[in-house]
């Protein structure tokens, strides 16, 4: 023990240190009481943290999840006035503008844009699409569906349909088959197996066997059928109308879309830029987990210096007679930060193991199932991040030390004549 | 400075050559109290303390006998005057040296032992060297612990403050002043807080590390027993210091 106190401090700490150890662990109930504050301000961050961010990536995920990260698409030329048209004498003119007439958007040569995006780095997938809208009806009554026609393969990776079929199967599609919502097929009164007639807004229509039902549980899907099925519902010949991207860092979506727009003469939109709102409340999550943090810190700073405050008044005469053996200033104000960085490191370590096991016992409790095929969830979606926990540690430890600082100044400062008497 | 005594040294001039040096010295020493009220308390010492003396202070409560110990400890400072310890003028010195002065030549013993309650009897004792110099060799150890040893504490090193007797925390207190092997030892009262067989031992304590060391002693005491078996007795009376003799304290008490 003493040989590894020899070996751990430095000869010029070995006195201060000592002192504040021996304060440390006679101090009884004042050194659990400071323990336990920094402890509980470290769990609270721990707990906040990991509940809020786990929420935030929670909704993120279902957002994302479900939808391509980036989706390329040809421009839509935007009404110019007739001012800024190239060749046009300056002058007097007045121009009346009209949206366009919505038309047909061709990605011919789709194979190589597919190649270009694939090299792009941080993109996971790429699927070539058709959509649009149509109608869809078991004898009468026809209901108005999104229909998406694409590779079930590539497809699968970008929207996930598979992982939620509640019935049949999506991959390895034939050209006369469908999948549909769980929604839709309610509306229909369809099961899988029956035949649906879908007609397309160009008005081709064509009839369909139901080869599987999915849910996603928010709200009405699009409905699934091949590239091939689809490019000749919507009248695309070869062509495709948009190309659906899957990333693998989806906070990078925007600098992969800039990218691809000035590798491609096409329209790439990122999901962020597609749900500015949904980023703005997720900010505002973020900044009141830190604010709640921050707080939490503060308040057990404050108590810890005020635990210590008191601390030094019990021990005025103590400070007294090491000052009349030659303690300077320095060594008794060292003494007192070294005690509040003791009461930082077991504080902090003792409220990042409770914290993380709280947030444990937090991840099992398990969601109610609530409607048919649902995975089950954790009812609390925490996460335990390493990174925010060091950092919850981190601004214990400082926030104690600046405590300590306090009191230990004002030990230092203390004159052993009136101390003593 | 009309008010300032001097008193001379009892040695004659003849033994001048063999005559130990000064280890403390004041001159013109003047110390008030500032506050709602301003306390003068010294109004002009001029002492000498030289090795291996043994002196005595006594003096009504409230005279000053304290704060002119402090003063020659460099706990405190003079409101005029000079001090100087081991040649040295307190007044030039800043904070940190003069805790290095006390650490290097003083020791301090006070009416209560004033241990670290969270270390042991030897961890005490070898505290002003662990100030001084971060840690202790074992020779330093080997040293205090045979002073230890020497008052009859040998053991009970292990001990802390509350397992022993009033009278072994003193005993404690005193090797504790010696540890750094000062100049000079000052004693506040170090029996006023003992009963009288414990008090007298200490006293005897101090007495034979006094001899047998050189270290000098200035005791401040309400026991005139002591007093008398001291080398040089200094009585504080409204802010200035007399030297008498011991047959004039003596003659004093059956006054008093």
């Amino acid at each position: 023990m003493n040989a590894l106190f020899k070996a751990i401090v430095p000869r010029r700490l070995r006195f201060e240190t000592q002192v504040a150890l021996r304060h440390l662990s006679f101090g009884g109930g004042q050194t659990l009481l400071t323990v336990s504050a920094v402890a509980a301000g470290v769990i609270i961050v721990i707990f906040i943290t990991s509940l809020i961010f786990g929420l935030q990536d929670r909704l993120t995920e279902l957002l994302t999840d479900a939808i391509p990260h980036v989706t390329i698409t040809v421009e839509e030329p935007e009404p110019k006035g007739l001012s800024s048209v190239p060749g046009v004498a300056e002058g007097p003119a007045s121009s009346r503008i009209e949206q366009q007439a919505p038309q047909l958007k061709f990605i011919d040569n789709w194979p190589q844009v597919v190649q270009t995006v694939r090299d792009v780095p941080n993109v996971r997938a790429v699927a070539p699409v058709v959509n649009g809208q149509a109608f869809v009806s078991k004898g009468a009554n026809p209901v108005g569906v999104s229909v998406v026609g694409a590779d079930p393969e590539l497809q699968d990776v970008i929207t996930p349909v598979t992982k939620d079929l509640i019935a049949g199967r999506y991959l390895g599609l034939a050209s006369d088959e469908i999948v549909i919502d769980a929604e839709l097929a309610k509306d229909l009164n369809v099961s899988t197996g029956e035949r649906i007639l879908v007609t397309s807004g160009t008005g081709a229509a064509d009839s369909f066997t139901i080869a599987g039902i999915y849910s996603r549980g928010q709200g009405r899907g699009s409905a699934y059928v091949t590239l091939r099925t689809g490019q000749s519902l919507f009248g695309y010949g070869t062509s495709v109308n948009g190309i659906y991207v899957k990333l693998i860092d989806i906070y990078d979506a925007d600098s992969v879309a800039d990218r691809i727009m000035a590798l491609l003469p096409y329209e790439a939109k990122s999901w962020t830029r597609e749900f500015p709102q949904f980023l703005s409340s997720l900010q505002v999550q973020t900044a009141s987990a830190y604010l709640i943090s921050g707080f939490s810190l503060v308040a057990s700073g404050f108590a810890i210096a005020a635990v210590l405050i008191v601390s030094v008044l019990q021990k005025s005469k103590q400070i007294g007679i090491l000052k009349s053996m030659g303690a300077r200033r320095r060594q008794i104000q060292l003494v007192f930060i070294l005690e509040g960085l003791g009461v930082a490191l077991v504080g902090s370590t003792v409220g990042a193991i409770l914290g993380t096991g709280v947030v444990i016992l937090l991840s099992q409790f398990q969601q109610p199932i609530t409607r048919v095929g649902q995975t089950p969830e954790q009812l609390f979606p925490v996460r335990i991040l390493p990174m925010y926990i060091g950092l919850a540690m981190l601004a214990a430890i400082i926030s104690t030390v600046v405590a300590a600082v306090l009191p230990a100044r004002r030990a230092a400062k203390m004159n052993p004549v009136d101390v003593m008497r | 400075m009309s008010e300032t005594n001097t008193i001379s040294t009892t040695d004659s001039p003849a033994n001048t050559t063999r005559m130990p040096p000064v280890i403390v010295e004041t001159r013109g020493l003047k110390k008030t109290y500032f506050g709602k009220v301003d306390v003068p308390v010294l109004f002009g010492i001029d002492i000498k303390i030289r090795a291996e003396e043994f002196v005595a202070v006594i003096g009504q409560s409230g005279s000053g006998k304290s704060t002119l110990l402090n003063i020659l400890g460099a706990l405190d400072t003079p409101t005029d005057g000079t001090v100087l310890i081991n040649g040295v003028d307190i007044s030039t010195l800043e904070d940190d040296q003069l805790a290095a002065l006390r650490s290097d030549e003083v020791g301090f013993i006070f009416q209560f032992h004033y241990l670290l309650d969270e270390f042991t009897c030897l961890e005490n004792t070898l505290m002003p060297l662990t100030i001084r110099n971060g840690d202790v060799t074992g020779k330093e150890r080997e040293r205090i612990i045979g002073i230890l040893e020497r008052v009859g504490l040998g053991d009970q090193v292990n001990k802390r403050p509350e397992e022993m007797s009033g009278g072994q925390n003193q005993r404690c207190a005193i090797v504790r002043a010696l540890a750094n092997v000062p100049k000079i030892v000052l004693a506040d009262e170090p029996t006023g807080n003992l009963d009288s067989r414990s008090g007298e031992e200490v006293f005897q304590l101090m007495r034979e590390m006094n001899r047998e060391s050189g270290v000098a002693f200035v005791m401040i005491t309400h026991d005139d027993r002591l007093a008398q078996a001291a080398d040089r007795i200094l009585l504080i009376e409204d802010g200035l210091v007399h030297e008498i003799s011991k047959e004039e304290h003596r003659r004093r008490l059956t006054r008093w």
